[in-house]
Parts: C-alpha cells; structure tokens; sequence
C-alpha cells in the first residue's frame, strides 16, 4: 500500500518560539540537517525520533505526522 | 551542508585528483607485465601517499570549521545514508573481484591484474561516496 507522510512541524516550531530547526534536532538527538529533510518530507523518522519531536512539542503523535493513502488504494 | 556530506565529498574529491590520474597514466602507459616493477609500486605509493595527506588536510579544516558539527554522533539518517552507500559499494566490489579473481587470471596478468583489482576497489569506493553525497542532496 503506497501513501505519503505529511507533518506539522514547521507550524508545531512557530508555536513553541520560533524554535529553530537545530534546536529541535539538539533536543531529540538528530542533526538539522536530519530535521529538515524530515519537515521537508524526504525523510520519513524512526518511530522513536517520532515520538521524541512529539514530545518536545507536548502533543500526540497524530497532531505531528498525518498518513495518507494514495488514491489508488 | 552536514559535516558527513562534507566528509564524503572530499573523500570522493581526493579520489578523483589522486586515482583519476593514476588510472588515465596507467590506461595511457601500461607497465610492463613483470612483477616487481618498482616505478609503478612508487606511483602508486605516491599516489596512496597524497590521497592520505588530502584527506588529513580537508578533515582537519572541515573540523576547525565546525567542530560542533564535527562533534556531532551519526543520527538514523546519516547511519540509513551509510548503509545504503554501502550496500551498493558492496556490489560494485564483488562483481570487481569476480572479474579480478575468476575471469581475468585465465586471459591476463601482472599489473594489468594488480591495477583492474586497485580500479574496482576505487570504483566501491567512488560509489560508495557517491551515494552517500547523492541522498544528502536529495535529503533522504
């Protein structure tokens, strides 16, 4: 089943401060590279980096990544 | 740019200034069959030699650069690039040693041998690098 990851992390840094992408990547142990391919969507978190950029932002893993199927499926 | 794609650009740089005109002098030149052949054992050195001193050279100014970044541990996605880079470096190497070490014996031999086995190691190498510099461009 093929679908694509969209997030929230650019909005989800806006409202914590403006926090930078290097910040957020010193906070959960990546780098900001790491981050922003994640916030671009080139790359696709373990579930652990997941839950970890959930937490800092203190929300559900839901509000941070959203999965969609493609329409073929 | 990360400190890893760096590293792994001028990896791929120094094989390029220092291999590149090796293989094109050897392509061009080739030594004689004979082994020894202690003028292309020291072209060779020279070149191993001057790769070594690049190398050093660009990582000690890549880490006075940043050495915060420089600092930094490999996270999921440099190990994920690494791997990747490596799984394909790994084809390269053993179709080069199949060629080297199962076809080539039975047609030829001497430097022409020793120089095919030193260009398919390049060749992982290069791939290696490679991939390694083409998903840090891509991000993934």
């Amino acid at each position: 089943m093929q679908g694509s990851i969209s997030n929230n992390i650019r909005v989800l840094r806006f409202h914590h401060g403006e926090m930078s992408q290097a910040q957020l990547g010193q906070r959960i142990g990546l780098t900001r590279q790491t981050v922003a391919a994640i916030e671009a969507g080139k790359y696709s978190p373990s579930l652990e980096a997941a839950f970890r950029i959930a937490q800092v932002f203190g929300v559900p893993l839901t509000e941070v990544f959203q999965w969609q199927a493609a329409a073929s499926d | 740019m990360s400190h890893r794609e760096k590293t792994a650009w001028l990896s791929l740089i120094a094989l390029a200034v220092t291999f590149g005109p090796y293989f094109a002098m050897v392509a061009i030149n080739p030594p004689s069959g004979s082994l020894p052949n202690l003028r292309q054992l020291g072209l060779y050195a020279t070149v191993a030699i001057v790769q070594l001193l690049i190398l050093g050279a660009g990582h000690l100014y890549l880490r006075r650069a940043s050495p915060e970044e420089a600092r930094m541990p490999a996270d999921e996605r440099d190990r994920a690039i690494s791997q990747r880079a490596t799984t394909w470096a790994y084809y390269v190497l053993i179709a080069g040693m199949i060629v080297v070490g199962c076809i080539m014996p039975f047609t030829t031999g001497g430097w022409t041998l020793v120089n095919t086995a030193l260009a398919m190691i390049t060749a992982s190498q290069v791939v290696h690098y490679g991939i390694a510099v083409l998903n840090y461009r891509r991000q993934a």
